[in-house]
């Protein structure tokens, strides 16, 4: 298990870097992931567009967004969408959204 | 302040086992077993080479990675049980009682540090079936819960909602229908479909949940080979998951119940062949494993969609054009498919076909190693550390091929060769063998 201490304050990680307790997720805690999981040191508009709606869909929904969403909504192709997140949608996007690991192959 | 830490269920778990808990283990043990697996119990010869060819034992000098030790965890609890010596003077013969202790040191060592990969299978001096004997105690922990839960999680998912990523039926067929105007805007041709419920159709596609929902540009390749080759194919509204880690947890009913969906998808939609998309251990499971879990003799063709991509090229119904991958392409074999699963050439066929310069790997074949992911262990988190490290080998190998671009015909491979790509910083592309096949296509004028 890690943790990420942001603003004072420790969260605790899954062994890959997924938020164990995702209430406790805010943006100062994303920004802080994509530095540490990702390597990317800005977080530009274009992300947070991503990183707000799959957080608002998973809230809404306790599941991540299909990647079709994710376009559709933010209005950006799939292989932008791929080249913003290094890990992919899901250990990359969807992480730092503060979602869960989600089931499955990934 | 301090995160104060969260409760593990596993542990919760194991810590409140009852006799009756015990006595349900046993007996779930003795069934998944069975004569062959009680023969080979009986067959070890203890040589030790199994160690030499195991990943996990191989990158780490910890004395639980062998596969003989494994074996020999297992085979404590048989002689306990099951032998005359082991239940009057268990200390002489090596017989353990399933305690707290060994419970706990079969989830950590059967579920934690095997991938169910069978090279140890291969290499065993007597030919024993470890995989087989581990699947069966890790069958005995599955029915008294103490499976790590994100593998359970996956299986639930799988079982309640009809694909183990719990994709909406209304989300899988609107990313279909988008990736059928992908696919009207590539090909330029607005009549060219992604079919979904077509009766008829002379065969079923079935793809790993993590196309639609994460990366379904592996879908719509898959969907664009078809359309050159003029396939008469659909996919299903309801079961199209080829995925069953059923084969992880040794729960041959629930393992059974998920293979039987898409038999009866292939029988609902009228369809001669079921064609299992880019899967390792889906085609394990759903290919051999799964008409012994069943019972039943399917009465259509199962295969996988490599070897229709081979046939399609032995049959000129699809050209090639090679010169559309300049850089090295080398290709890794998963288990599930290759040393356990016997689709060994056509792969190979395919890609000496789609690409300029392919290189092997090597150990390859059925003496692949494996990547680190399969037996469940990308789904459980909690020994992503070990699977990493057991994955070096793999990396390596990748490295020493120079490739730049590594085919893998599984999602779950690809999914730990993408970490592993990171983690070694191997800087190379990863792709199935359909995506390859379709940036290789040739299509005819329209």
């Amino acid at each position: 298990m890690g943790v990420i201490e942001v603003n004072g304050k420790q969260h605790e990680l899954n062994e890959e870097g997924f938020m164990v307790n995702p209430m406790e997720w805010d943006r100062d805690i994303a920004a802080a992931l994509a530095r540490q999981e990702e390597g990317l040191q800005e977080l530009s508009p274009a992300h947070w567009a991503v990183i707000e709606f799959i957080r608002a869909y998973f809230l809404e929904k306790q599941l991540a967004p299909m990647v079709r969403a994710i376009c559709k909504t933010t209005g950006f192709p799939l292989r932008q969408i791929y080249e913003m997140f290094p890990s992919g949608p899901a250990k990359g996007a969807c992480k730092l959204a503060g979602l869960p690991k989600p089931d499955g192959c990934v | 302040m301090t995160a104060e830490p969260t409760k593990d269920i596993l542990e919760e778990r194991l810590g409140r086992l009852t006799p009756a808990d015990i006595r349900k283990a046993v007996e779930t043990f003795r069934a998944a077993l069975g004569h062959q697996g009680a023969a080979d119990l009986n067959a070890c010869v203890h040589c030790g080479l199994c160690a030499d060819t195991c990943h996990y034992a191989l990158t780490s000098d910890e004395p639980e990675n062998p596969p003989a030790y494994k074996v020999n965890l297992v085979m404590a609890v048989f002689k306990r049980y099951f032998t005359r010596l082991g239940r009057t003077v268990p200390g002489w013969v090596g017989a353990r009682e399933l305690d707290e202790t060994l419970t706990r040191e079969w989830v950590d060592v059967l579920f934690g540090r095997c991938s169910l990969c069978g090279r140890c299978n291969l290499n065993c001096s007597v030919g024993l079936n470890i995989t087989a004997l581990i699947t069966a105690a890790r069958a005995a922990l599955t029915a008294i819960g103490l499976i790590p839960p994100e593998l359970q999680s996956t299986i639930t998912t799988a079982y309640t909602t009809g694909n183990n990523m719990g994709i909406a039926q209304n989300d899988w067929v609107e990313t279909v229908q988008w990736l059928e105007e992908e696919l009207q805007a590539e090909t330029g041709d607005p009549t060219a479909r992604m079919p979904l419920d077509l009766h008829g159709a002379r065969m079923l596609y079935t793809v790993n949940p993590r196309e639609p929902k994460f990366f379904p540009l592996s879908l719509l390749a898959a969907g664009k080979v078809f359309y050159a080759a003029g396939e008469s194919w659909t996919l299903a509204t309801d079961y199209y998951d080829v995925t069953n880690y059923g084969l992880y947890s040794g729960e041959a009913p629930v393992a059974g119940e998920l293979s039987d969906r898409l038999v009866r998808t292939v029988e609902r939609l009228g369809c001669q062949e079921l064609i299992l998309g880019e899967c390792g251990h889906g085609f394990n499971a759903n290919r051999w494993a799964a008409p012994e879990w069943l019972s039943k003799r399917y009465p259509f063709r199962v295969r996988s969609v490599l070897e229709l991509l081979a046939e399609y090229i032995r049959d000129g119904r699809i050209t090639l054009d090679p010169s559309k991958h300049t850089e090295p392409v080398t290709l890794h074999d998963p288990c599930n498919l290759v040393r356990l699963g016997g689709v060994v050439e056509a792969q190979r066929f395919v890609l000496r076909h789609a690409v300029q310069q392919f290189v092997e790997m090597t150990p390859n074949r059925e003496k692949n190693f494996c990547c680190g992911g399969g037996g469940g262990q990308l789904a459980m988190t909690r020994y992503a550390q070990r699977r990493l490290q057991a994955g070096r080998i793999k990396a390596d190998q990748i490295g020493a091929t120079a490739a730049k671009v590594v085919a893998t015909p599984c999602h779950n491979c690809m999914d730990q060769l993408s970490e592993l790509n990171k983690e070694y910083k191997l800087g190379v592309a990863i792709k199935t063998v359909c995506e390859l096949v379709a940036e290789a296509l040739v299509l005819p004028a329209q």
